[in-house]
């Protein structure tokens, strides 16, 4: 059951939760549709997960329709998300009919709310090719990017990029993130729900039932990072930091994550940790089912230090999450993590283990930072990364979207 | 006194469709064939936007000289400029490139970026909308200034510079119907140097030097 917008008051204000009511006024009854290819698991689905109940309190009639597919058509569409992020892969054209016949059939499923919608937002590559079919459309389709598709390998940005640019309009979390297209391309970076059960406040038993369970240390600091096994977050890198650091320092290590319906790579790489991880009992590799909320929670509670040592990175939610519960982060200097992580203000960005490791030595050095930082991070959140400014944001989107205007200011 | 009528705005950013600048040079370009609202938004709509308040420099463009060029020197000259200082934003635009100009004079190399680190040109469409917020007492200006929106604030104070009567702020504008009865109130306000606060912390100043007026009267 989600929140209530005026559940958010106590954490962000009573003003903010006023002009997100008077913003909603102005959309009571638009229609609109988001659709991504996950129910459960990654970010995404987390976001909408609050965005469209809150939406609909807003007045606005929302809906989140998920495409369904089978296991070959999510390998090829992993295989475009990592093609998109620039790993090299390589995608049939069978496998592009495949995708293309999977978008097929879920179209007829969903035909009827999608022509009849005034704002449709598809997020990510999966449901991208439904524009093409819906030849009836009546509203606009705003194709969301979740990732990072600066550098995409060649093969499939020519593939996509004729569907992507059939869009109204395209949003991505940074500017860094886009490609060149001859549609507006917003910019809005993603959100964290300070209510959710990941977020939430916790009551110190239930912090501590979680360290028990897993045998957690409470006299030695933790490192903890919380991704997917997925090979842009570098969780290998992350136990060769940790092995670095552990030759100083007593530490112990966490890296937890969940599987995604939509990720099948995910098995592979967790091999690999567990591989480096080796039989050091102070390395707790954690494949979470997709519900471990509260379990996550309390993990980043009880973490020293957060670390999230991604080579590629969307935005990075797992980092914002960290910064919320009070905790410096140590990051890859990569994507949306950037836009978080400023250097000695709320935690370190990093190149390489060595550079994570050297962080980690810095703040265990230094525990007066790690609470300074950890301040700081938590208010820069609440300012900015909170769904409130995330749900802002869209509604400013769909008003600028369905009033055009030459000028850059609107008028409501 | 007429009403006051609080107003808020909201946000939207998008990419200008410039390309990135790599380097100092190409930086220097750009700005010298941007869109007025491109200039606008990277120097004065950075408060309003969802980024590290960065506590050296307000400005997009000397933040960037800093973190990427590694030129400090040019840092320091760029973000002591302050956009709301000059008359017009071609002025600004002309300030800008004049320091720029005279530090590409200076180097004997121009300084570059890594890939990754280019500076992204980007402007927004403001929403603006009523907060729903009516007043007409100036003693209560501070007691509602408190309780508005990030937007409001900088809608009111910040952005109304724009605006006709150009370089003044909303809230002195309404004060000055009754200039000599507001004279306290509208010195108040000019004492603010509010260009180097955060909105959180321009939101707080305004509510603490317009409480302290009415305590005194």
């Amino acid at each position: 059951m989600s929140a209530t917008l005026s559940s958010y008051e106590a954490i962000v204000g009573s003003a903010v939760i006023r002009q997100l009511r008077q913003l909603g006024e102005k959309l009571a009854g638009t229609r609109i549709v988001h659709v991504n290819s996950t129910r459960e698991g990654g970010g995404v689905a987390e976001i909408l997960e609050w965005m469209t109940p809150l939406m609909t309190e807003l007045g606005l009639k929302a809906s989140w329709e998920v495409i369904h597919g089978s296991g070959r058509f999510f390998e090829i569409t992993k295989s475009i998300h990592n093609g998109l992020q620039g790993y090299p892969v390589s995608i049939s054209g069978k496998d592009w009919k495949i995708y293309e016949d999977v978008n097929a059939r879920n179209f007829e499923r969903l035909r009827p709310i999608l022509e009849e919608a005034d704002i449709v937002f598809i997020h990510d590559p999966q449901p991208a090719h439904l524009l093409r079919l819906c030849e009836h459309r009546k509203g606009k389709w705003i194709w969301r990017a979740h990732i990072d598709i600066s550098h995409p390998h060649h093969p499939v940005w020519k593939s996509l990029r004729p569907v992507v640019e059939g869009y109204d309009a395209s949003i991505f979390s940074m500017p860094e993130f886009a490609r060149s297209l001859r549609h507006p391309q917003f910019l809005v970076p993603p959100s964290i729900d300070p209510l959710s059960e990941k977020n939430r406040d916790l009551e110190s038993a239930e912090v501590e039932a979680v360290r028990a369970e897993f045998g957690l240390d409470p006299s030695r600091p933790l490192l903890v990072q919380i991704s997917r096994f997925d090979r842009f977050k570098d969780p290998v890198g992350v136990v060769a930091a940790y092995r670095m650091v552990r030759k100083v320092a007593p530490v112990q290590l966490v890296l937890a994550g969940g599987a995604a319906t939509d990720d099948p790579e995910g098995k592979e790489i967790l091999d690999d940790v567990l591989e480096a991880a080796g039989n050091d009992p102070d390395i707790h590799v954690l494949l979470l089912p997709h519900d471990s909320h509260k379990t996550v929670n309390a993990l980043q509670r009880l973490a020293t230090i957060i670390l999230q040592k991604s080579t590629r990175e969307g935005f990075g939610l797992t980092v914002t999450e960290g910064m919320w519960k009070g905790k410096p982060v140590i990051g890859g200097d990569v994507g949306g993590i950037r836009l978080q992580v400023v250097n000695h203000h709320t935690g370190f960005l990093v190149n390489t283990p060595e550079g994570a490791a050297h962080r980690i030595r810095y703040l265990l050095h230094h525990r007066d930072s790690i609470d300074r930082m950890g301040t700081t991070a938590r208010e820069f959140v609440r300012e900015n990364f909170l769904l409130t400014r995330h749900i802002r944001e869209y509604l400013t989107l769909m008003l600028v979207t369905l009033r055009p205007t030459q000028g850059n200011v609107i008028e409501v | 006194m007429t009403v006051f009528e609080v107003r808020d705005c909201a946000l939207l950013t998008r990419m200008s469709g410039l390309p990135p600048a790599f380097n100092l040079r190409e930086l220097r370009d750009r700005i010298a064939l941007c869109g007025e609202n491109v200039l606008f938004h990277h120097f004065c709509e950075t408060t309003l936007r969802g980024t590290f308040d960065n506590p050296d420099y307000r400005n997009d463009f000397a933040v960037w000289s800093k973190q990427y060029l590694g030129d400090r020197v040019l840092a320091e000259r760029l973000g002591i400029l302050d956009p709301y200082a000059f008359p017009s934003l071609g002025d600004l635009r002309a300030a800008t490139l004049e320091v720029i100009d005279e530090r590409l004079s200076e180097l004997t190399m121009i300084p570059w970026a890594r890939p990754g680190d280019e500076f992204f040109f980007s402007e927004a469409t403001t929403v603006v909308f009523s907060a729903g917020i009516r007043f007409t007492q100036p003693a209560r200006l501070g007691a509602f200034i408190r309780k508005m929106t990030n937007g409001s604030v900088y809608f009111h104070f910040l952005e109304a510079r724009r605006r006709p009567p150009l370089g003044k702020d909303d809230f002195t504008a309404w004060l000055m119907e009754d200039e000599e009865a507001n004279r306290p109130y509208i010195q108040a306000l000019a004492s603010i140097d509010f260009y180097f606060h955060t909105l959180v912390h321009l939101r707080r100043e305004l509510g603490r030097v317009l409480s302290e007026v009415k305590a005194a009267k």
